[in-house]
C-alpha cells in the first residue's frame, strides 16, 4: 500500500499547434479522493486520456507505483490497476447489465484463448467464479433488478452506475471518474457521493473530474485546478474556494458560460 | 422465442439427421452444400457478426482448406481424413498472418483489403503455382474418405461427414459464446475504446477471430473437396465471399439466423431454379426487404443469457 501513488511530472500533450496539457504535475496518494477541476476545454479529459493510455503525452512522466506507464496501451494500464469511466457513457449498449459488468472481469479471468473453443472443468469454474464477482457488483451498486436488461434501454442515471460497476469489477487500485455527476439529478448525485465514499472505504483511490462545484467541494480531499492545460492552483477544497486565481478563472468563466 | 430455441434446436438436429434418406440424389447434393455453406457462414459470423470486422474474403480460407486437401491427396497420396489437421491449421495460420498487419483498418478499408486477398488467392491457384494447383481446371479425381478400412463413397456418407463437421462447429460456437474470448469479441464490436479501457487487448482478439474463422472455413473446404472429389478456382471467387457476407447480414449473427440466411440465399434459389433468372430478381428484392425491415438480420444476436442466480426478484416496491 505504501507505494500506490500516481505521480504526473511535467506532462505535456499537444494537438498540432494547440497545447492541450502544458507541463502539468500533480501527485495522487493512496486512499485519496482527488479532484481535477477547470473550465470547459481546460484539458481535464486530455489529462485522463494521457494517464489511461488513450493518448501518449509528448513530454513528461506518468509514474504509477514506481513504474513509468507513459506509452503503455490502455489494457496494459488496466492490468496495473487503473480503470476509468467516460464522460459520455460508453457501455456495450445491446448487451445486458450483467454482461457489461462481466467485461470488467476479463482481465482477472484465467481462461486462455483456447477455452473459447473447448471448455474444461477449470474454465467452467473460472466462468462461474467471475459471474459471482459480477453478482457482488450488482449488489454493491443496487443493480440486481436490471441484471438482464440491455443497458441501451436504461435511464441515464442507471447507465452511469453500470459504468462504475463495470470499472469496479476490475478490482482497481485507482478508479478514474470523468464527470460522474454529469446529467444526474440531485437525488442521484447524493447517491453517487455515497457510492464514492463507499468505494474509498474499500481501499480504492479515486481520481475524478467534475463540473458540479458543490459536489467537488464535498467529496474531494485534495484538488488541482487547471485552465488552458496549466495548473493554476492546488490544495484542499477550503483553500481552493478562497484562491483568487481560481475564482477568476473558474467561477468567473462559469458565470460567463451560463 | 426461448421455447423455440429450446425445442427448435433438437428438432433441427433430428430433421437433419434423417433428411438424406428422404431426398433424391440431386437434393442430397444440395443438402450437403447447405451443410458446408452453413459451416463457412458460421466461421464468417465469428469475424463479421461477433467481432464486427468487414471481412469480404472468407472464400479464400474456404478455398485454401479445399486446395490443401486436394493437393495433399492427389500429389502426396495422403488419405483424405489425414489432410484435415493441415486444412484447419494452415488457413488458421494464414488468417493470423494476413490479418495481423491490417487489423487496425476500419470497416470499409478492411473490406477492400480482404477482397484483394481473395482475388490474389484465385489468381495464384489459376496460374498453377508451383505446378500443384492444377491451373484453371483445378484438381480432379480425389479419393473418397476411408474410415476403418471402408471407403465412404456414397453421397449419404459424405452428407454425414458434413453433418458431423457442422455439429462440431455448432459446439465451438456454443463454447465461444460462454467464454471470455467470445464475450471479448462482442465487447470490441460494440465499443472498441471502451473494451480497450476495461482491459481487453482488442488487437489480439481480432486476430484470434480471424484465425478461428479461417480454421473453421478451412475444415469446410475439406468437406467441399470430398463432396465433388475435385476443386477448382471458380468455387472460391470473390463473389462467393459476397454470398457468405450477405448470409451473415441478412440472417443475423445467431445460429438460427445463419441457418435461415443460408437457406434463403442458397437453398431457395435452388428450389426456384425452374424460374431461371427470375429467381434472382425475387431474391434481390427479398434481400432488400430483409435489410430494410430487419437491419440487424432476420434473427439477430440475443444477449442477456446470464446465469440464473443473477436474476433476482426486484425487492423494493417502488
Amino acid at each position: 500500500m505504501a507505494h500506490n501513488e500516481l505521480i504526473l511530472t511535467d506532462v505535456t500533450k499537444r494537438f498540432g499547434g494547440l497545447t492541450a496539457v502544458d507541463a502539468l504535475s500533480f501527485t495522487v496518494t493512496s486512499g485519496q479522493i482527488y479532484g481535477i477541476i477547470g473550465p470547459n476545454g481546460a484539458g481535464k479529459t486530455t489529462v485522463f486520456n494521457c494517464i489511461t493510455g488513450i493518448y501518449k503525452s509528448e513530454e513528461g512522466s506518468v509514474n504509477w507505483r514506481g513504474e513509468e506507464i507513459r506509452g503503455l496501451t490502455p489494457y496494459q494500464i488496466v492490468d496495473r490497476g487503473i480503470v476509468r469511466t467516460f464522460q459520455t457513457i460508453r457501455l456495450f449498449s445491446q448487451m445486458s447489465v450483467a454482461e457489461n459488468i462481466m467485461s470488467g472481469r476479463h482481465i482477472k479471468s484465467k481462461q486462455s484463448w483456447w477455452h473459447g473453443i473447448i471448455h474444461t472443468p477449470a474454465s467452467r469454474r473460472d466462468e462461474l467464479e467471475n459471474w459471482h464477482k459480477v453478482e457482488e457488483q450488482l449488489d454493491f451498486f443496487n443493480l440486481n433488478e436490471f441484471a438482464a436488461t440491455p443497458t441501451g434501454s436504461l435511464p441515464y442515471g442507471i447507465q452511469r452506475r453500470v459504468e462504475m460497476a463495470r470499472a469496479m469489477a476490475v478490482e482497481p487500485t485507482l478508479l478514474i471518474l470523468d464527470e460522474p455527476a454529469a446529467g444526474l439529478n440531485d437525488n442521484e448525485t447524493l447517491g453517487l457521493l455515497e457510492t464514492i465514499f463507499k468505494i474509498r472505504e474499500k481501499g480504492v483511490t479515486v481520481l475524478l473530474i467534475e463540473h458540479d462545484m458543490d459536489m467537488v467541494m464535498e467529496v474531494t480531499d485534495y484538488l488541482t485546478v487547471i485552465n488552458f492545460g496549466k495548473k493554476i492552483a492546488e490544495g484542499t477544497p477550503a483553500e481552493i474556494q478562497n484562491n483568487p486565481a481560481v475564482i477568476e478563472a473558474y467561477l468567473g468563466s462559469e458565470d460567463d458560460d451560463e | 422465442m426461448k421455447n423455440l430455441e429450446r425445442f427448435g434446436f433438437p428438432a433441427f438436429i433430428i430433421i437433419m439427421a434423417v433428411l438424406p434418406n428422404l431426398l433424391d440424389p440431386r437434393w442430397q447434393a444440395v443438402a450437403i452444400t447447405f451443410l458446408i455453406f452453413t459451416v463457412v457462414a458460421l466461421s464468417q459470423d465469428i469475424i463479421l457478426g461477433k467481432a464486427g470486422m468487414f471481412n469480404m474474403g472468407q472464400a479464400l480460407f474456404f478455398g485454401m482448406g479445399a486446395y490443401i486437401t486436394a493437393i495433399l491427396n492427389s500429389q502426396y497420396g495422403w488419405p483424405m481424413l489425414a489432410t484435415i489437421p493441415v486444412a484447419i491449421l494452415l488457413p488458421a495460420l494464414f488468417g493470423i498472418l494476413l490479418s495481423g498487419p491490417i487489423i487496425h483498418l476500419r470497416g470499409d478499408y478492411l473490406l477492400v483489403v480482404t477482397i484483394g486477398f481473395n482475388i490474389v488467392f484465385v489468381q495464384v491457384v489459376q496460374n498453377n503455382l508451383g505446378g500443384i494447383t492444377g491451373g484453371p481446371n483445378g484438381i480432379f479425381g480425389l479419393d473418397s474418405i476411408s474410415l476403418f478400412g471402408t471407403q465412404l463413397t456414397s453421397q449419404i456418407s459424405v452428407y454425414y461427414f458434413a453433418f458431423a463437421v457442422l455439429l462440431l462447429t455448432l459446439g465451438i460456437m456454443r463454447n465461444l459464446e460462454k467464454s471470455k474470448v467470445g464475450r471479448a469479441l462482442h465487447y470490441l464490436r460494440e465499443d472498441q475504446l471502451a473494451a480497450e479501457s476495461i482491459g481487453i487487448n482488442t488487437r489480439l482478439y481480432k486476430i484470434f477471430a480471424f484465425g478461428l474463422g479461417a480454421g473453421i472455413a478451412g475444415l469446410a473446404g475439406t468437406v467441399f473437396a470430398t463432396q465433388y472429389s475435385a476443386v477448382s478456382p471458380e468455387a472460391f471467387e470473390f463473389i462467393q465471399s459476397v454470398l457468405f457476407f450477405s448470409i451473415v447480414l441478412v440472417g443475423g449473427s445467431s445460429i438460427p439466423g445463419i441457418l435461415l440466411g443460408v437457406f434463403m440465399m442458397f437453398v431457395l434459389p435452388e428450389i426456384f431454379r425452374e424460374f431461371a433468372t427470375w429467381r434472382f430478381f425475387i431474391f434481390g428484392f427479398a434481400m432488400i426487404l430483409a435489410m430494410v425491415l430487419r437491419p440487424r438480420g432476420i434473427w439477430p444476436a440475443s444477449f442477456g443469457k446470464i446465469p440464473k442466480f443473477l436474476i433476482k426478484e426486484s425487492n423494493h416496491g417502488a
